[in-house]
């Protein structure tokens, strides 16, 4: 049997919005789904984002309310998301309330009013809200059994797209005889981590379709339910090929020390303690990108936008006019609740929407100390994931990070994160000569060659300065106590190592 | 507290039409009913027998403190209005028999949707029911203003 000859199995949107990618492209035609979840977890209103996303007059969507939330309550709430379109009623979304015969009668008179309903108004989707509700009388397994399996046949059947909406228990998962017939299981959890909700959803099963395994963040704002895809939507993007293409960093010297300036693609690591440079450095690194018409975003964390931008004028570079211009985005990250996921979506959002090819993120403190406390534990995971799937797509970032002085050691990050970067710069303080200086080192490059030189450099108005040669007359600089050596300094050309890789 | 004047206009609206449609056919029901009948057979879809019949309830409830002589009229456990009309003075508006009571009952149980559901969303089911020229434009055929 050839590809051709399979059945094609349309993918309708669910129109919640990172969703699609979340389930493999959509959700597939005609399918039996399940929502379950805790109450208040968002089952009701991710079901009507996917009716009002998919109803029309001529394939309406069904709408089955049983016992519970009130239909009149139900759509006085739900009517304030945005996605809400009261013109749609009843014409493409019909309210139907089958809570008398579920009261009074018995399974069999439910599935016959569905039955009379579906086959008068041929929808194309059909929910059930909430399912739960409607087989709790206590009737056999069999008869249970035997009426989900009918229902389910009949509903796929007449074409329909079907959502049964329930509050089950996760201990249910095993016996309930409802997740043995449903193609799709999705789940919606609510946790309480310190003083934040934490929301997650996560696709349990979902027949004939990839859809990504985990646990993915969702939040639900006036536009409903909004899920954050753990590939932050770009698991389809094609992967560029690695270039060779150096990019300046603004800084001459530097570039020389990095055997020609960052290769493109790459994560870089500024680490140094507080005042070392490294806003100042990933300051120059976007300006630099601007003007090779590379369009560039910075994440900030602990100074806002206006005062990021001033800082930058101050060293003469100009970043009013890109910004104004579409070419850069200064993006104030302070979200205190969101999820480390839902952050890195912001970045990924601007990212893509104005083209970046650098991207600087300043700080990974204060990225880290924005989110919520239970967040925190995902943040290293999270960030590797973006890290992952930006440079996979040619951005190259550019994080900056704080670490302690120390003069018995010469730590990278305190985050543990090396392993996420493919080079490596480290500033920090020394003392020489009764002056408390500034030396920079290229501690690693993944796969090139770089500078094994320890440069001593100033912060000027004009940024970073480099200066002079590499300081040859000196032992235990990296200690930040160095002692003059006697050896004469050195006249040739910096040093650059074999291509070994340092590890941190 | 009175019904809204546009809730007024709007049952005032659905009445007029309900005795013109009423007149068409026979035997016919009196207009305050049909337009009831249409309101609970619309409404009770969605919102089930019991759920009609608790804002009919209510409806009736707030309908008395204006207008008395509704005492008599009751909703049944199904829903269905009873003992409405009885010992009314009559509009002569172009109407056979629509009382001031009735139209304030059906105006607040309008306004009630109204309240509860917005007026967007009350409009478009009543667009269902009724004919939307009725149900939108105080000045047509089958208005005051006619």
């Amino acid at each position: 049997m050839s590809t051709q000859d399979k059945v094609k199995i349309n993918k309708l949107p669910t129109g919640v919005p990172g969703l699609d990618e979340i389930v493999g492209g959509g959700l597939p035609e005609f399918s039996f789904n399940i929502i379950a979840g805790a109450p208040g977890s968002g089952k009701t209103t991710l079901a009507h984002q996917f009716v009002f996303a998919n109803a029309t007059p001529e394939r309406p969507a069904l709408y089955f309310t049983v016992l519970g939330e009130s239909a009149i309550k139900m759509l006085r709430y739900q009517q304030q998301y945005t996605f809400f379109d009261p013109s749609m009623l009843p014409g493409s979304i019909r309210f139907i309330n089958l809570s008398q015969v579920v009261l009074e009668k018995d399974l069999g008179a439910v599935l016959e009013q569905i039955t009379k309903e579906v086959e008068k108004a041929n929808p194309a989707v059909v929910v059930v809200d909430s399912f739960r509700t409607m087989v709790r009388k206590p009737e056999s397994d069999m008869d249970l059994q035997s009426f989900i399996q009918r229902l389910a046949l009949f509903l796929a059947s007449w074409q329909a797209t079907t959502f049964l909406i329930g509050e089950y228990a996760e201990e249910e998962l095993r016996d309930n005889p409802i997740f043995t017939v449903a193609d799709g299981l999705f789940w919606l959890r609510q946790t309480a981590e310190r003083n934040s909700i934490v929301r997650k959803l996560q696709i349990i099963k979902l027949r004939g379709q990839d859809s990504v395994p985990g646990l993915h963040t969702f939040r639900i704002t006036d536009a409903g339910v909004q899920a954050f895809s753990r590939t932050f939507g770009l698991s389809g993007h094609a992967k560029n090929p690695p270039t060779h293409r150096r990019l300046s960093f603004g800084v001459a010297e530097l570039d020389k020390m990095l055997g020609g300036g960052v290769r493109e693609g790459d994560s870089v690591l500024i680490a140094g303690s507080s005042g070392t440079g490294k806003s100042v450095l990933a300051t120059q690194f976007i300006a630099e990108g601007i003007r090779h018409g590379e369009p560039g975003i910075v994440a900030v964390f602990e100074e806002r936008p206006q005062a990021y931008a001033e800082r930058a004028t101050s060293l003469g570079l100009d970043l009013e006019t890109p910004q104004k211009d579409g070419k850069l985005t200064i993006l104030y990250l302070r979200p205190l609740d969101l999820s480390v996921d839902e952050t890195m979506h912001s970045i990924l959002d601007a990212v893509q929407k104005i083209g970046a090819k650098r991207l600087v993120i300043d700080s990974l403190a204060g990225f880290e100390m924005a989110l919520s406390p239970g967040f925190r534990a995902d943040f290293r995971e999270s960030l590797y994931r973006m890290i992952f799937a930006l440079t996979g797509i040619g951005v190259t970032i550019l994080s900056t990070v704080e670490v302690d002085e120390s003069f018995t050691e010469f730590p990278f990050s305190t985050y543990s994160i090396s392993f996420l970067t493919d080079d490596i710069i480290r500033l920090r303080y020394v003392s020489i000569d009764g002056q408390l200086r500034k030396i920079m080192v290229v501690i690693k490059m993944r796969g090139g060659n770089h500078a094994k030189d320890i440069r001593e450099y100033e912060i000027t108005s004009k940024g970073v300065v480099i200066l002079g040669k590499r300081l040859a007359n000196y032992e235990g600089l990296i200690s930040g106590i160095p002692v003059r050596s006697d050896r004469p300094e050195s006249p040739e050309e910096p040093s650059r190592d074999t291509g070994m890789e340092h590890k941190d | 507290m009175t019904a809204a004047p546009g809730m007024r206009d709007l049952a005032y609206r659905l009445l007029v039409y309900e005795a013109g449609a009423g007149k068409a056919s026979e035997p016919s029901e009196p207009p305050a009913i049909r337009v009831y009948e249409r309101l609970r057979q619309s409404l009770g879809e969605f919102v089930g027998v019991a759920g009609f019949q608790s804002l009919a309830s209510r409806a009736l409830t707030l309908s008395r403190a204006e207008v008395p002589s509704l005492s008599a009229a009751r909703v049944a456990a199904d829903g269905s209005l009873e003992g409405l009309g009885a010992s009314e003075t009559q509009f002569d508006m172009g109407m056979d028999s629509a009382t001031d009571g009735e139209i304030i009952l059906i105006a607040r149980l309008l306004g009630l949707l109204r309240l509860f559901l917005g007026e967007a969303l009350t409009l478009s089911l009543l667009r269902n029911a009724w004919p939307g020229e009725v149900v939108e434009d105080s000045n047509s055929a089958h208005g005051r203003n006619a």
